[in-house]
């Protein structure tokens, strides 16, 4: 018995050993999420490894949905453990009122002052400043399409057949393209039902995804012919080697915006802010549009003409349609119930 | 009745758990769900989901393939164990690794697997096409089969190691009585092996109809939007559209539901069994 | 007694185990598959043969990192569930402390919540008492979810026990400590092995709570896993599938040359 509880006693101070020292940290430690992915890759490269080098810290990337973060934002709010969160869909405008982010004064940020106006707008309520912008389209594979789409209203077109995909209003990229569908179809923020009951006319020929990566796997294995999605996933289906093509359709493209937020109760906000204010740098920001087709929000950003073609540039980036994220936020709930009931079988 | 204090002293770790870490979190997450901003009791966010068809039509999905699911289990399950049972201890142990093998595999690298074999061009809807049976393009996923068969799949080893311990207890001289008084073989394992794996069967169904009814990896992805069940609609609802008190009043529902149904079958199967 | 069993239905039931393996086997064997490809997607038949999958997982430290990790967790999950978890089952059992029906109940329903809801209740009551998550709120999310697991089993056990030797035992004067350790629970043993299996396989796999309950340092294979799968799907996940099926696998036949899998198993 007793050399059988000496064991034990070993393997479990083995099994402990190193859980609990982790937490002593010799340098400054800034902790930020992000996407995964391709994203994440190019988000450490170009911003968090350069970062480290010239401000001699640390930053652990935790990778988690804009979503789960604002749960956990608001689950850890006793105890914050993020720095600074970034955001895709929306979800700053809930974490400034609630007050999980604090906010940022435009003068504390350098590059704030070359932004274009909409990129700090939501700063006066006390979120944090939109460092990229992806555009919302139509994507469309070139070999299998005759006439490629040009309107929102083509993909009501009979010739698509069933090789449609949607995405789930679960998803920011699928929450823009839906009210800039229902847009067209005459409706609003707060009247959705035209949209709506166009949708439903799709809903037998489409696949409906909910996370993005699906619509890599859609274009390579099944059969997908168009869809309404962003311009930064179009570049990444494009790299894997599908032979698809972005449009940005007549009525007008809506776009996603990508906040960089200051997380409240934190020590080092300081260098959190520097962070931030980094992200908005006009070099950085034309590598992202160089690497994976993202807009830049700084208007110092200068592209190279090849990749000023694919990307929304300039003083496009102004003419975006852009629909109010208090708005959309405090329709949210209801917009996303009567479209899981449209879409339940 | 010193005995009694000792029941106490070797339960008390396990219920303060209970108590500490689940019942008083769990509790306060819950009760956002019949309280309004103010405190004061409500029963708002209960009722909206009662009077709507669209989350009645989730629970009866939910309740639908959770039984299906169990059942399902039960039936393979049974013979399953048994034949486990009546094998050579080494043959035995390797059936039991070879069923728990997916347990040593992520939920969603299982749930992939189907997503191949199921899936437009997969190898089921390929050979459902060279029979004849479907179309080209056909798929079975995101429909009610896919999310029984991945869920089966996963509590399988649960419902059947649940029997195998109990019949393995067994003593099999009574199996041998049964049949020497001139029970055939399927009346012999109907007549005295079905009893007692009873508690099996039941300990074995209550753990593969709570999970279920409670996972929502597998049935989102096997799914789809299309065919939400409730515990995705709870984690949708508390992550992505950040209503906390709906999804809590969601999560009440379900809680009181499922713990309605186990109640009276745990009382059952204790006057079967005793 | 196997004599008695008639040819027909030894027959059928060779047929039933094989069709069951193959169905609970079959997405495994995809995932070895896809594992295998040389291409960039996961397809399967995988196109072309290559074990650059392989060579990806095993020089990626987010893998092997995380593997120690959730093992490391698993184990020590599986230690305190099972101490935990016997105790409360071995008192149900007796029946003698009030309310037995309704606690018999009440110690399922870590089961019965999707794991989201609890994680957000810890979260919170941990952030509020203790302060940052870390390894430790961790090890007490994935106790609590898998203590329900031992009790069942062990219960279910118990139930075919015979309930008279305990009271023999103490006729015979075993004190009431001496009986559990000597009589009670070498009799449970069958559901406290299948329980703490159930409890390691529970940790090793669990994401959702993982993902809430970690602090931001710590990565589970699970998560890794996960959000591999969800943000960039590739086959290298198939590829660490297959290892570790592979790894379980080694172990179980290691285990065997050195032990005698009969002694194990018993």
């Amino acid at each position: 018995m007793k050399p059988n509880v000496m064991l034990s006693a070993l393997a479990c101070s083995f099994l402990l050993a190193g859980m609990s020292s982790s937490a002593v940290a010799q340098r400054a430690t800034l902790t930020v999420n992000s996407w995964g992915g391709a994203y994440e890759k190019l988000h450490k490269q170009l911003i968090f490894e350069p970062f480290e080098k010239a401000n001699n810290v640390k930053i652990n990337v935790v990778t988690v949905y804009s979503a789960d973060t604002l749960a956990q934002l608001r689950a850890q709010k006793a105890a914050p453990q993020y720095d600074v969160v970034h955001f895709s869909g929306g979800q700053e405008v809930v974490a400034a009122r609630e007050g999980l982010i604090a906010p940022i004064n435009a003068e504390e940020l350098p590059n704030a002052a070359n932004l274009y106006p909409f990129a700090k707008e939501g700063m006066s309520r006390g979120e944090g400043p939109v460092h990229l912008v992806t555009a919302i389209g139509l994507l469309y594979n070139e070999k299998k399409v005759k006439n490629p789409p040009k309107s929102w209203k083509d993909l009501w077109k009979p010739e698509y057949g069933d090789h449609l995909v949607l995405t789930d209003l679960s998803n920011s990229y699928g929450l823009l393209g839906f009210l800039m569908m229902n847009k067209v179809w005459g409706g609003s923020i707060e009247n959705t039902k035209p949209g709506l009951d166009k949708v439903r006319e799709l809903l037998d020929r489409s696949t409906i995804i909910s996370s993005s990566p699906e619509i890599q796997q859609n274009f390579a294995q099944n059969d997908a012919w168009v869809a309404a999605f962003s311009q930064d996933y179009a570049h990444v289906v494009r790299q894997g080697g599908q032979p698809v093509k972005f449009v940005m359709a007549e009525e007008g493209t809506p776009a996603v915006f990508f906040t960089a937020n200051l997380v409240a109760g934190r020590p080092n906000q300081a260098l959190a802010k520097k962070l931030i204010d980094f992200s908005l740098s006009p070099e950085v920001q034309a590598a992202f549009a160089r690497e994976m087709r993202y807009s830049p929000t700084n208007r110092l950003a200068k592209l190279d003409p090849a990749v000023a073609s694919e990307v929304v540039y300039g003083d496009a980036v102004n003419g975006l349609v852009r629909f109010d994220p208090a708005q959309v936020d405090a329709n949210r709930t209801a917009l996303v119930e009567s479209w899981k009931k449209l879409i339940a079988r | 009745m010193a005995s009694h204090r000792e029941d106490w002293a070797i339960a008390a770790p396990g219920l303060l758990l209970l108590l500490l870490a689940f019942l008083v979190p769990v509790g306060s997450i819950l009760a956002l769900g019949v309280r309004t901003e103010g405190g004061e009791f409500t029963p708002a966010y209960v009722i909206r989901f009662l009077t709507e068809p669209y989350y009645l039509g989730i629970s009866w999905r939910t309740i639908k393939l959770s039984v299906v699911i169990t059942l399902v289990c039960a039936l393979v399950g049974f013979p399953f164990a048994y034949i486990m049972a009546r094998v050579g201890p080494r043959l035995r142990l390797w059936l039991v690794i070879l069923i728990t093998l997916p347990l040593m595999t992520s939920v969603v690298v299982r749930t992939f697997g189907w997503m191949v074999l199921l899936g437009r061009g997969g190898l089921v809807p390929d050979i459902m096409r060279s029979l004849g049976l479907v179309r080209r393009n056909y798929t079975l996923m995101h429909t009610e089969v896919a999310i029984v068969v991945g869920m089966v799949q996963i509590l399988f080893p649960f419902m059947v190691l649940s029997i195998l311990g109990v019949i393995l207890r067994m003593d099999p001289r009574l199996e041998e009585a049964a049949r020497v008084m001139g029970c055939t073989f399927l009346q012999s394992v109907r007549r005295v092996v079905l009893p007692v794996a009873t508690p099996g069967i039941v300990a074995g169904s209550l753990l593969v109809f709570t999970l279920s009814a409670s996972y929502f990896i597998t049935p989102s992805l096997l799914g789809g939007a299309r065919l939400p069940v409730l515990a995705g609609s709870i984690y949708e609802t508390a992550t992505r559209t950040q209503d906390w008190p709906f999804a809590a009043a969601q999560s009440l529902i379900l809680f009181t539901a499922v713990l309605l149904l186990l109640f009276p079958y745990i009382r059952l199967t204790r006057k079967a069994g005793g | 007694m196997v004599e008695a069993v008639p040819t027909g239905v030894r027959a059928a039931a060779v047929i039933f185990m094989l069709l069951v393996l193959a169905f609970v086997l079959g997405p495994l064997v995809v995932v070895a598959g896809v594992s295998f490809t040389a291409g960039d997607y996961v397809t399967f038949p995988p196109e072309g043969l290559s074990l650059r999958w392989y060579r990806a997982v095993l020089s990626a430290d987010v893998y092997t990192h995380s593997a120690i990790t959730s093992l490391r967790l698993a184990a020590l999950v599986t230690l305190a569930a099972t101490v935990i978890g016997t105790g409360v089952a071995v008192a149900l059992h007796r029946r003698r402390i009030p309310g037995t029906g309704f606690l018999s109940a009440l110690v399922l329903s870590p089961l019965v919540l999707p794991t989201i809801v609890f994680a957000l209740g810890l979260l919170m009551l941990w952030s509020s008492v203790v302060g940052r998550t870390s390894f430790y709120s961790l090890w007490l999310g994935h106790t609590v979810i898998a203590v329900p697991y031992v009790i069942r089993t062990t219960l279910a056990v118990l139930a075919t026990s015979d309930p008279f030797l305990e009271e023999a035992a103490r006729t015979m004067g075993a004190g009431p400590w001496r009986t559990l350790f000597h009589v009670t629970l070498p009799q449970c043993l069958p559901g406290i092995a299948a329980g703490g299996f159930f409890a390691f396989n529970i940790s090793f796999d669990e994401a959702i709570l993982s993902l809430f309950l970690r602090s931001p340092d710590i990565m589970t294979l699970p998560i890794q896993i996960y959000t591999q799968l969800e943000f960039s799907p590739d086959p290298s996940i198939a590829a660490a599938s297959a290892l570790m099926i592979a790894l379980t696998i080694f172990l179980i036949v290691a285990i065997d040359r050195l032990l005698g899998i009969q002694r194990v198993a018993a």
